[in-house]
């Protein structure tokens, strides 16, 4: 699937007085849940509007396959999409939600009553979306943006109002969808929701990328992430990871501790000069911690609010 | 445009309140119409009389309704969010309120058929009663009278124009209270306030204003009796509706969801 990729450049965006998007550059990989991560008001649902050419960037550009989002014929056959949870109709039924969805992308009906199967909802089906609680809508919200059985799928805040087995079920269907090849970016303020999910991390502050990186090399790279391990031939060792541009300290006799460097590419270092080494561990942060180091400072509302919103 | 069309009409048919809305418009319609017939006493004296106009009065306050149910049918998905979903499906924005546009305009071409052959023949029933009979030299209301033909198929055209108006409102103004007051303002103080002038301002006020003008196309018995000639005055209607399509369409397309 290579229609399976979103390609974010340079977007910039100004509300009045505020600069919602300043440069925001990332890209969503195939096969791979992106998790889009950074504290309120960091420019995250502005990004995915632009993305959905619901909102025009001042500057820079948003592709989804290669293609602008207004230039896809039958887009939600391309991207499937969760904005917001409550925007239904109250008075209208979960079914016929879809189903003039499905309408408006020449999908048989019989899409609707998969998708409500995915989500399980088939039974609330027939109800009317107003009396849904929150978790309902978003998996009513869900269920609109695997409709077309699109190669993208773009998840604002999936999480919000899930209780823990929604959770649960969420994040395994997030895993499934991108094992089944899709580009999945999910947005969230919580980089515990994500933890265990995602493979690829931008973090956004203040409408800049502060990181985009694997998780691995996002941990890798936060101070604190510690790669311990032993050797018989500690001062070799040390030379090796220099070059590979290691911080290594021996701590005593065949025992070393290096940071800057994730622990695979400590054991291909070391592989490729034959040195003999042993019980590679690492110390990592949590990806909580590498996201308050990213973030201080960059919480529009301080970082207080961002550790309120934490606990 | 035919999946957008599929699309709106489906809206349409399962949103509950609008099947309401368009009986209610019929009703209230065809009710203003019988209410003012069995009100009407006529002198013995003739010849002065609209009956065709009389029996269309109702549309006076029917299209009340029509542009009640024309502002919620935008409204509403902005009130609820509900427009970005219909956005990211259609981007195409111009498509989307041409396609909002059609479904309006075969309910209100539909409501409007029904309230006016329910006016014609509750005139054609009650009128006589009241004096307009052919005794006195007012014949039977009868749509194959061509003046009656054209205030009949003008009224219906009237009442479409009317939900047009009210789409292209409230597509610009997003909210629907502020868009229902703005259309029902844009009806009903100009007449109100050319009272407030004399000849000819008054007169010019009224050949402008989008219901006095529209509503020319009413009259079958003396048309100088209107400020405007009747096709004319739903040409000015017409204009009136193009005019707030083309600044929704300009401002759907320009501002941001
Ligand atoms: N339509 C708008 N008009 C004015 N300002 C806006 C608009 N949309 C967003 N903003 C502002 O842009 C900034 C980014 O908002 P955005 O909603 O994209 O943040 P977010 O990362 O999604 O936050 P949250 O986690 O709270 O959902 C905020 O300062 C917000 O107030
Ligand atoms: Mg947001």
């Amino acid at each position: 699937m290579n229609d399976a990729i979103i390609e974010v450049t340079g977007l910039r965006k100004r509300f009045g007085p505020t600069l919602a998007l300043d440069g925001v550059t990332f890209t969503a990989p195939p096969g791979k849940v992106t998790g889009f991560i950074g504290p309120n008001g960091a420019g995250k649902s502005t990004t995915i509007r632009v993305i959905l050419g619901l909102d025009a960037p001042d500057e820079g550009h948003a592709r989804v396959g290669g293609h602008p989002y207004r230039d896809l014929r039958n887009p939600l056959r391309h991207v499937g999409a969760l904005v917001d949870a409550a925007a239904v109709q109250p008075s209208r039924t979960a079914r016929n939600h879809l189903l003039w969805l499905a309408r408006s992308q020449t999908l048989e009906a019989g899409r609707v009553d998969a998708v409500l199967e995915l989500v399980g909802l088939a039974a609330a089906a027939r109800r009317k979306a107003g009396g849904f609680s929150l978790g309902m809508r978003q998996r009513l919200g869900i269920a609109a943006a695997m409709l077309g059985d699109p190669p993208v799928v773009i998840l604002d805040e999936p999480f919000n109002g899930m209780d823990p087995e929604g959770i649960v079920w969420m994040r395994k269907l997030l895993r499934t969808l991108a094992a089944e090849g899709r580009a999945l970016l999910v947005s969230s303020h919580l980089m515990s929701e994500l933890q265990g999910i995602a493979d690829h991390i931008v973090v956004i502050g203040r409408g800049k990328v502060l990181a985009e990186a694997g998780i691995d090399e996002l941990l890798a790279r936060a101070a604190g992430e510690q790669v311990l391990l032993q050797t018989p031939t500690p001062a070799e060792a040390y030379r090796v990871l220099h070059r590979a541009g290691g911080v290594t300290t021996i701590i005593d006799d065949g025992a070393l501790s290096v940071s800057g460097l994730a622990a695979r590419q400590v054991v291909a270092a070391l592989g490729q000069s034959d040195v003999v080494f042993s019980e590679v561990t690492t110390q990592r942060p949590t990806l909580e911690d590498v996201y308050f180091q990213l973030t201080s400072g960059e919480a529009e509302f301080g970082t207080n609010t961002v550790q309120g919103a934490q606990r | 445009m035919i999946e957008a069309l599929r699309a709106e009409w489906t809206k349409t048919r399962t949103t509950g309140g609008i099947a309401w809305l368009l009986t209610g418009a019929i009703a209230v319609t065809i009710a203003v119409s019988a209410g003012i017939a069995a009100a009407t006493h006529v002198s013995p004296q003739g010849g002065q009389e609209d009956p065709t106009k009389i029996a269309l009065t109702g549309v006076y306050l029917g299209q009340a309704v029509v542009a009640v149910f024309a502002v919620l049918t935008i409204s509403e998905e902005y009130g609820t969010g509900m427009i970005r979903v219909s956005l990211a499906a259609m981007p195409r924005r111009l498509v989307l309120l041409a396609a909002k546009a059609a479904t309006t305009t075969a309910l209100a071409l539909t409501a409007g058929i029904l309230a006016v052959t329910g006016c014609l023949l509750v005139g054609r029933l009650m009128l006589p009663t009241a004096g307009l009979d052919p005794a006195h030299g007012y014949p039977l209301i009868s749509i194959g009278h061509s003046p009656t033909l054209r205030a009949a198929s003008g009224s219906v055209c009237y009442l479409v124009l009317i939900a047009l108006l009210s789409l292209g409102v409230a597509t610009a103004l997003r909210d629907g209270a502020p868009s229902i007051a703005v259309v029902l303002g844009l009806l009903y103080l100009p007449p109100l306030l050319a009272q407030a002038f004399t000849d000819p301002l008054r007169r010019h006020i009224e050949q402008i204003a989008p219901m006095t003008a529209g509503l020319a196309i009413q009259a079958t018995t003396d048309p100088h009796s209107q400020p405007i000639a009747p096709w004319a005055g739903l040409g000015v209607l017409t204009a009136w509706a193009a005019a707030s399509l083309l600044i929704a369409a300009l401002l759907l397309r320009l501002r941001d969801a």
